[in-house]
């Protein structure tokens, strides 16, 4: 029979108590395979030191009992260390080693108490491996009985509940380092995505940079493109015309068939030329080649030509073109060219729409000096959603009518490029079924792009007798709506487009109320509301916030004074003006003096507050007039002029019942004797010296004085006027 | 945590090892039983492994050292009731226990304590009287 090692037991060394389980184990199989007590007692002892070694040297190991067959049959065990081998191996077989804590012992001592002992150390860890010869006993070591050992072991356990703990700590080890292994896989994995995903955006990102290149060029081409080929155009179809034309006009010898063929190509051919031309114009605008030729024209001009050009379009048809008369509107100084071929367009695309009614032209002065034109249809209308797409080029409305007639789409681009160039914009306002009206704002002098931005200045020169007030509003339709409702009420009207110019304007007048849109083009006015109610000097200006999305919470949440949806009711804004900063309710004063100057003086004093509407009289007798006409709040009264003194003037207003009740501010330049004081002082609330001081003190004196009269100014600091 | 009872019985220490130990065990008896004579002032300790079936180079080495200290802490040490196969694998393994008074059980190991007890105890006096 050959050398067989048949396995008995395995034991884990991981832990201090697995030592004395390895020996108490050695013990129990010593006892079972029938070794007397005392060879018992050698084994245990052995397995104890090297097991000891191997948790203490080495962390750790594994022992492993065996039965070796014959002969000689013998138990045999296995213990291997983990870790690296026995350096001084050498020397603790011979017994030279001294060890401090008796390695040198144990592995001598064992090789003693067996009767074989190897000791194998390598890189990778040492096996020790012992065989004590089995007793020899009347009969061989059956396989039987071999199996009923191993049974035995596996039912017995030495020390029961130590055992179990620790197979379950060896499982819980297993199962923590299973759950180890899967993480760090969990989490490689995860790494391994994130950076393929970092890698796709990256790619992503340049592809998309990669495209907006791609396009810029092809729009840049297309932009030659179409430049080029409309002037090749252009050649053969003016030979067509031209041969048409002579054709027609010509030495006759056509047959009618054949003159009303010639017609129709000349119909087309001409449509075609319009086309081509439109074609051209927007290329040009879009390459920058655009010329614009400044002249100065008259709007009464403009429409007699257009007039003449439109007329055709419409014929005898049910469509009637009325052109209302533009008055008082100053000569342009712009490309009357350009202006032209918009309102063609505007005109043009009104003919084609619109079935029956009437198509209005109109010009009227608009806000900051610009002149607004308007071609109002009774044609099919826009729905809301396509209003915006219309100045898109190629693009036109899906309809029944749309159908019907022809058209290219490019007519409404170029009007917006149009505009564009000489400074303006055009808009459309439109009810579906009612009719459209399509707006060009343009500038009545065009400046060049640099020259803009200093204008603006001129729109905000403030008019004395006028009430300042405050507009934010980008719609140049709507602020042209505000500015007709105001027309003659004494309010001027101080337009900003932006926030930016709005603040441009509060810095240097200080409105009597604030119109404010809060949808402005790129912007939004809350900022500007919360702006001016969060200042100490803009505080109490009082501010109406027109709007079309209601945002009424908001806005008298943030100090707005009143909210309303546009559109905005004219009557409902007088209202709303007049009872806040309105002249129904400041005061009226009547200045007498007969220097234009001091009357100047004051009345700048008083009107850059817009709280004052102010009469004057330049001389007695007209001053005494106007009092008892207009009834003022107070009156300021020079002492020296020329028709009567101002003590007449004071004496008469007295005695007379309508004025006598009137306060009268004595504004002179003499000094004053005691004698004349006491004359003036029961009829008189203050004494005002026209002394040369700053614009702070004679506001300080004059509110003082006002206020003894009874009335008082806005409790803010002056504004100055510019 | 797991520890080897030390009971005290007049001027001695008696410890019985019923388990087997594991090595940390046998550290923290060592030190147990130095704190325990010096508090108590003992003058002796039994050590009874008549239980232990297995007595290796790391236990039998302890033994020798608590031996050592306690006779340093001025108290005897004997260790009782050791199985013969225990002795001849202490002995093979090159073992001899030096220093450590052995007997063969509990009642001859007392015996053997409180005789040396009692003859330092007449050297002391007599060393007394000699001086006064």
């Amino acid at each position: 029979m050959p050398a067989m090692k048949l396995p008995l037991l395995t034991i884990e060394i991981r832990l201090e108590p697995d030592v004395v389980l390895a020996r108490q184990r050695a013990r129990q199989i010593a006892g079972l395979l029938g070794f007397a007590p005392l060879d018992q007692t050698r084994i245990a002892t052995a397995v104890s030191e090297i097991a000891r070694n191997a948790y203490q040297y080495a962390g750790g190991g594994k022992v492993e009992f065996q039965v070796k067959t014959g002969p000689p049959s013998g138990f045999q065990i296995q213990v291997r260390q983990r870790g690296q081998g026995i350096k001084v191996l050498g020397a603790i077989l011979d017994g030279r080693y001294d060890s401090p804590t008796g390695l040198g012992v144990g592995i001598l001592g064992a090789r003693r108490l067996m009767d074989q002992f190897d000791i194998e150390s390598t890189e990778g860890g040492a096996t020790v491996t012992m065989v004590k010869d089995l007793p020899r006993r009347s009969a061989p070591l059956t396989p039987q009985e071999l199996a009923r050992i191993s049974n035995e072991l596996a039912q017995q356990s030495p020390q029961g509940l130590l055992d179990e703990l620790q197979v379950q700590n060896q499982e819980l080890l297993r199962a923590l380092q299973e759950l180890r292994d899967r993480h760090n896989e969990v989490s490689e994995l995860h790494n391994r995505e994130l950076e393929a995903t970092d890698r796709g955006v990256v790619a992503l990102y340049s592809e998309l940079d990669e495209n907006a290149k791609e396009l810029r060029k092809i729009s840049e081409l297309k932009s030659r493109y179409l430049s080029n080929m409309s002037h090749e155009f252009r050649s053969p179809l003016n030979t067509i015309l031209s041969m048409c034309g002579f054709l027609l006009d010509g030495s006759g010898g056509l047959s009618p068939e054949q003159e009303k063929e010639i017609g129709f190509i000349r119909k087309a051919a001409e449509g075609l030329a319009g086309l081509v031309n439109d074609l051209l114009d927007l290329a040009k605008v879009e390459a920058g080649k655009a010329v614009i030729r400044v002249e100065s024209f008259e709007v009464a001009g403009l429409f007699e030509s257009l007039r003449g050009t439109t007329g055709p379009l419409l014929g005898q048809g049910p469509v009637a073109l009325r052109i209302e008369p533009p008055e008082g509107i100053a000569t342009l100084q712009t490309d009357e060219g350009k202006v032209a071929q918009i309102l063609r367009n505007f005109l043009s695309n009104a003919a084609k729409f619109t079935e029956r009614g009437e198509i209005v032209l109109s010009a009227r002065q608009g806000p900051g000096d610009t002149v607004i034109f308007s071609v109002a249809d009774t044609g099919i209308g826009i729905e809301p959603d396509d209003r915006r797409r219309i100045f898109e080029e190629f693009s036109q409305v899906e309809g029944p009518v749309q159908r019907r007639v022809k058209g290219t789409g490019l007519g409404l681009p170029l009007s917006r490029k149009l505009a564009e160039l000489i400074g303006g914009s055009v808009s459309v306002r439109s009810d579906p079924g009612a009719g459209s009206t399509f707006f060009a704002v343009l500038p009545r002098v065009y400046r060049a792009p640099d020259e803009a931005e200093a204008a603006g200045d001129a729109r905000w020169r403030l008019d004395h007798d006028r009430i300042p007030l405050l507009v934010v509003e980008d719609d140049p339709v709507d602020l042209l709506l505000y500015e007709k409702y105001l027309e003659g009420t004494g309010f001027q009207i101080l337009p900003a487009r932006t926030l930016a110019e709005a603040r441009r304007v509060l810095r240097r007048v200080r409105p009597a109320a604030v119109l404010l849109d809060i949808f402005l083009d790129a912007e939004s006015g809350w900022s500007l509301l919360a702006e001016i109610k969060g200042q100490a000097s803009t505080g109490d200006i009082p501010i109406l916030v027109l709007t079309v999305v209601d945002g009424r919470e908001q806005a008298l949440a943030l100090g707005a004074t009143d909210f309303r949806l546009k559109p905005i009711d004219r009557d409902w804004l007088l209202g709303r003006l007049d009872s806040l900063a309105g002249p129904g309710t400041s005061p009226t004063a009547l200045i007498i003096d007969d220097e234009e100057a001091d009357r100047r003086l004051l009345r700048g004093l008083l009107a850059a507050h817009g709280r004052f509407s102010i009469v004057e009289a330049s001389a007695g007798r007209e001053g005494l007039a106007l009092a008892a006409e207009c009834g003022p709040d107070v009156i300021f009264l020079d002492l020296v002029m020329g028709d009567m003194t101002g003590f007449e003037v004071l004496d008469r207003l007295k005695s007379d019942p309508a004025t006598g009740r009137i306060p009268v501010i004595i504004n002179t330049a003499a000094d004053l004797g005691a004698d004349e004081r006491r004359r003036l002082d029961p009829g008189t609330a203050a004494i005002l010296s026209k002394s040369p001081g700053s614009a702070e003190e004679a506001f300080a004196t004059i509110r003082d004085a006002l206020a003894r009269a009874g009335l008082s100014l806005a409790p803010s600091g002056p504004g100055v006027a510019p | 945590m797991e520890r080897i009872p030390i009971l005290k019985m007049g001027d001695f220490l008696i410890v019985t090892i019923q388990v087997d130990m594991h090595d940390r065990l046998v550290t923290t008896l060592q030190d147990d039983l130095t704190s325990m004579i010096s508090s108590h002032g003992s003058h002796g300790v039994l050590i009874d492994i008549s239980s232990l079936d297995m007595v290796d180079s790391f236990i039998g080495r302890m033994i020798g050292n608590i031996a050592g200290m306690s006779r340093v802490l001025d108290a005897e040490t004997v260790v009782v009731g050791m199985r013969p196969a225990v002795a001849i694998t202490l002995v093979e393994l090159g073992l001899s226990l030096d220093g450590v008074r052995t007997a063969l059980d509990v009642e001859k190991g007392m015996i053997l304590l409180r005789a040396s007890t009692r003859r330092r105890l007449t050297e002391e006096d007599e060393d007394g009287r000699d001086e006064g």
